[in-house]
């Protein structure tokens, strides 16, 4: 039998005429196997990529995989590992466990942690470099808890215009979690900062085959000793009142609330405080964003050469509809609740704002409990559709700050920083 | 070859330090073959110990197909020595001129040692299956 392109055979199968032209190929049995296929509507299986336009839905594409103490998630890639939290587990405040995405960088990550042999190491610029096992931190510092958002930097990266490489994340890589550890800024108090001392850097348990001094062969991420945030950074052991899943950074990860994931450094094995800056790779030329009013630019700015960059910082608001889903149909005139989350790495969500007519008008929606400033923060809105047909709805958030979700994607090269006013259309059908 | 400070010189030989002492402190990089969609189901029962070690055993690798042409090989071996090739499926059709640029990346920034002759026969492969054009799977 002739070999016909799986791709174009599906194709084939949802037409008459395609069907007649396998029946040719195939005989009367296969055929009468397709018409009946056919017959029920032909399986649209997702496709293996999207592009060159932006990414039609709202993960990413790819296979669902079950990863060892995680729930199916989706593929991104396997090596290493990169998996996207499908869109029904953010119908809760907290994600669980094992529903949260997962993201490395290094090929050489932890499949085994000995804690025996493990220890948080502080060294550099400190009067005192310590070593601390696991109950050595436990028992040292006070223990604090409070819920954060952890957002990849390059979440929604596949609906940019015109797309970027990277991960092709749809909306998934995000999460809220109540972390609890110590704070961070003890733990560098009880080593002792010396003066000179400009950056704290964190280095986790992953490694990659490159040379070192390349950023194949080490992923290190720095804050400014400045920064207020590392007042308020945690080194975690618990996520959502359980030890972390290895691929979320068994047995410590740094938690930087309001900021990007980039930071927050799974499987911590060393703290840094350095006299100069950072200048490795992840630090001097990648997770870097345009010096611009949203980080946005252009394609022609980046070839001029004429974009200046800073590192990657605080997440801007967002918000999302989490259900009704895409593909559902409601009858008119009947009562439904619209249900979603919102979030902002610069403080609370004051107001979340739906629109039923494509962002013409605007209510306000209910919001659910307030469980801290960097959390997510449910919503929902009682929605009546009045009339049959199409209609787009929309989800707008705003900060206690004021800043509010604008209409306009941004553009960079990173693919970083997506807040546009999320839309989805739903059909409205007769009720009787 | 650049030559390196003395500060990266230092900083060089902390992170070496840093890493030999990590290497006691975890295994990591460990990977194993499977197939999609061919979940064991239950999952097969690990047998755990009561000592200090904490283990999910090996992460599944699902090898993608690749379409058959000249360069193929050049991609899926050099590709694979840093990441798995299914990096390149992940990516939305890129241009050549973007291919070239990742091609690039990997040499310069991420230190692969790809002879530049080959990376001309992976870019050409990359443009003859991976481009706005030309990508079909």
């Amino acid at each position: 039998m002739p070999t016909i392109p799986r791709r174009r055979l599906l194709k084939a199968l949802s037409s008459g005429a395609g069907a007649f032209a396998l029946a040719r190929l195939a005989g009367p049995l296969r055929l009468a196997r397709a018409a009946s296929q056919t017959a029920k509507g032909a399986v649209e299986h997702v496709p293996a990529f999207t592009g060159p336009g932006a990414n039609p839905y709202w993960s990413a594409v790819g296979s669902v995989v079950t990863y060892p103490q995680k729930y199916p998630l989706i593929l991104l890639t396997d090596r290493p590992v990169q998996l996207e939290t499908p869109r029904h587990f953010f119908l809760s405040p907290f994600t669980p466990n094992g529903a949260f995405y997962v993201r490395w960088h290094l090929e050489g990550i932890p499949s085994t942690v000995d804690l025996a042999e493990w220890r948080l190491e502080v060294s550099g610029n400190v009067r005192t470099p310590l070593k601390f096992s696991l109950p050595e931190l436990l028992s040292r510092f006070h223990h604090t808890s409070f819920a954060a958002v952890n957002q990849c930097s390059g979440n929604s990266r596949s609906y940019f215009q015109p797309r970027v490489p990277g991960g092709q994340w749809g909306n998934g890589a995000m999460g809220n979690a109540q972390w609890t550890g110590v704070r961070l800024a003890e733990v560098l108090q009880a080593a002792g900062v010396k003066p000179g001392s400009v950056q704290v850097q964190f280095q986790g348990l992953d490694q990659g085959p490159g040379a070192e001094g390349l950023g194949s062969h080490s992923f290190l991420k720095s804050l400014d000793l400045s920064n207020p945030v590392l007042d308020e950074c945690l080194l975690a052991w618990e996520m959502n009142g359980e030890p972390l899943p290895l691929l979320n950074g068994f047995p410590l990860r740094v938690v930087v609330p309001g900021y990007f994931a980039t930071y927050w450094v799974k499987s911590l094995a060393s703290i840094r405080v350095l006299e100069k800056p950072d200048e490795n790779f992840w630090m001097k030329a990648a997770y870097r964003i345009p010096d611009t009013p949203r980080g946005t630019t252009s394609p022609e700015a980046v070839k001029a050469g004429s974009v200046k960059t800073v590192p990657i910082g605080r997440m801007p608001v967002r918000s999302f509809i989490i259900t009704p889903e895409p593909d559902e149909k409601v009858p008119a005139g009947l009562p439904n609740t619209l249900q979603g989350i919102a979030f902002s790495g610069y403080g609370r969500v004051s107001k979340v704002e739906v629109s039923s007519d494509d962002g013409r008008s605007w209510a306000a929606a209910r919001l659910g409990e307030d469980l801290g400033a960097y959390s997510f923060r449910t919503w929902e809105f009682a929605w009546t559709p009045g009339r049959r047909g199409m209609h787009t709805l929309a989800v707008r958030a705003t900060d206690e700050k004021g800043n509010v979700q604008p209409e306009d994607g941004v553009w960079n090269p990173g693919g970083y920083l997506w807040n546009r006013i999320e839309r989805q259309k739903i059909t409205v059908g007769a009720a009787q | 070859m650049k030559r390196f400070s003395g500060q990266s010189w230092a900083t060089a030989a902390l992170i070496f330090s840093a890493a030999t002492l990590l290497l006691a402190q975890s295994e990591r990089g460990d990977y194993t073959q499977r197939n999609l969609g061919a979940l064991a189901q239950p999952a097969a029962r690990r047998a755990q110990t009561d000592d200090a070690k904490y283990s999910i055993g090996s992460y599944p690798l699902y090898w993608p197909e690749f379409p058959e042409g000249e360069g193929k090989s050049l991609v899926t071996s050099y590709c694979n020595a840093c990441h798995s090739p299914r990096y390149i499926l992940m990516q939305p059709p890129l241009s050549r001129e973007q291919w070239a640029a990742e091609v690039t990346k990997m040499v310069k920034t991420y230190g692969s040692e790809i002879p530049e002759a080959d990376q001309t026969v992976i870019l050409n492969y990359l443009t003859a299956h991976y481009t706005p054009e030309t990508r079909k799977m």
